[in-house]
């Protein structure tokens, strides 16, 4: 199973950063994600979390570094933590670390919401200005 | 001396630096505007760095809804699509940021708007919340648009919507949604 590595860019539209690593089971997604197309970049994300667990099935930590998502991506965040909490309900264990600005009251609810949507146990990582 | 039309767009954009206004625009609302406008806001001023973050993220939402549905397009060669136009102004006051989004759309368009914007105001924070979660399961992705910008902004401005809707021509009116930010 091939790695995603995605560099972030900052440009006329936001390109998040991806890794996701299938040796390690370590996938991370950072930086902003304002898309084109958003479901287009975001499919075959989901299309390797779903194969990595239905036949990789290693544990998988997910880590999420998003400073800003619109909400179109906010749909597709919801779609990537579904396929993450099939798999722990199938006995996959994940562990999913959100880190996010202290000050940024705003991103800790939309995590708290995410944990109410999909009965996930996200660790919230709040980190200082600049520390990240 | 300048003509009178350039004299009457010296007076405006004086005005404009009196008003302490951010940004004052009205054209085609493609990425590389947002993404402009949206470096500028974030850069605004250290001290409202929370707001900054409010006003990058309202401003981004805002955007993309008057791009989608105003009813007046242009085509961009550069990009082979046709995008929406709008009005777009950032104006900071002593108490608080104010965003105004506005746009042409048609009559057939606004009821929609107008009655989500005001459920949206009719509920509290944790109704929002909910509301919110409802509708982002209740979209399919596929659409890539969980259509819930209105909420959303509502939720990060702590503020109601204020939306004003002026007839301007047959089957077409102007929607503008202000938003405000407090400091």
């Amino acid at each position: 199973m091939e790695d995603i590595v995605i560099k972030g860019s900052h440009k006329d539209y936001f390109i998040p950063s991806v890794n996701f690593n299938s040796q390690t089971g370590i996938c991370e997604l950072g930086g902003e994600s304002f898309l084109e197309d958003t479901v287009e970049f975001y499919n075959p994300i989901i299309s390797w979390l779903t194969e990595f667990t239905e036949n990789v099935k290693k544990p998988l930590a997910f880590i999420i570094k998003l400073t800003y998502f619109n909400t179109s991506t906010s749909r597709c965040i919801l779609d990537i933590l579904n396929v993450l909490k099939d798999y722990e309900e199938a006995g996959g264990e994940v562990v999913i670390n959100w880190h996010y600005d202290e000050n940024d009251i705003d991103m800790e609810e939309d995590i708290e919401d995410y944990m109410i949507d999909t009965g996930l146990d996200i660790n919230l990582i709040a980190f200082s200005n600049g520390t990240e | 001396m300048p003509s009178k039309e350039h004299k009457k767009a010296i007076d405006q954009g004086k005005d404009l630096f009196k008003e302490k206004m951010k940004i004052s625009y009205k054209g085609p609302v493609d990425e590389r505007i947002l993404t402009v406008f949206g470096d500028y806001i974030s850069s605004i001023d250290e001290s409202y760095r929370n707001q900054g973050k409010k006003l990058f993220k309202i401003f981004f939402e805002l955007a993309e809804n008057l791009s989608s549905y105003s009813s007046e397009k242009v085509w961009l060669d550069s990009k082979n699509k046709s995008v929406g136009v709008g009005a777009l102004i950032l104006k900071e006051n002593d108490s608080d940021f104010m965003l105004i989004a506005g746009n042409p759309v048609f009559d057939e368009n606004i009821i929609p708007v107008i009655e989500k914007c005001e459920y949206i105001n009719s509920l509290d924070r944790e109704s929002l919340r909910k509301y919110k979660r409802e509708e982002r399961r209740r979209t399919p992705s596929a659409r890539g648009n969980a259509h819930i910008g209105l909420i959303q902004i509502a939720l990060t401005s702590a503020n109601p919507l204020d939306i004003e809707i002026t007839q301007v021509a047959e089957n077409i009116s102007y929607l503008s949604i202000a938003v405000k930010i407090d400091k």
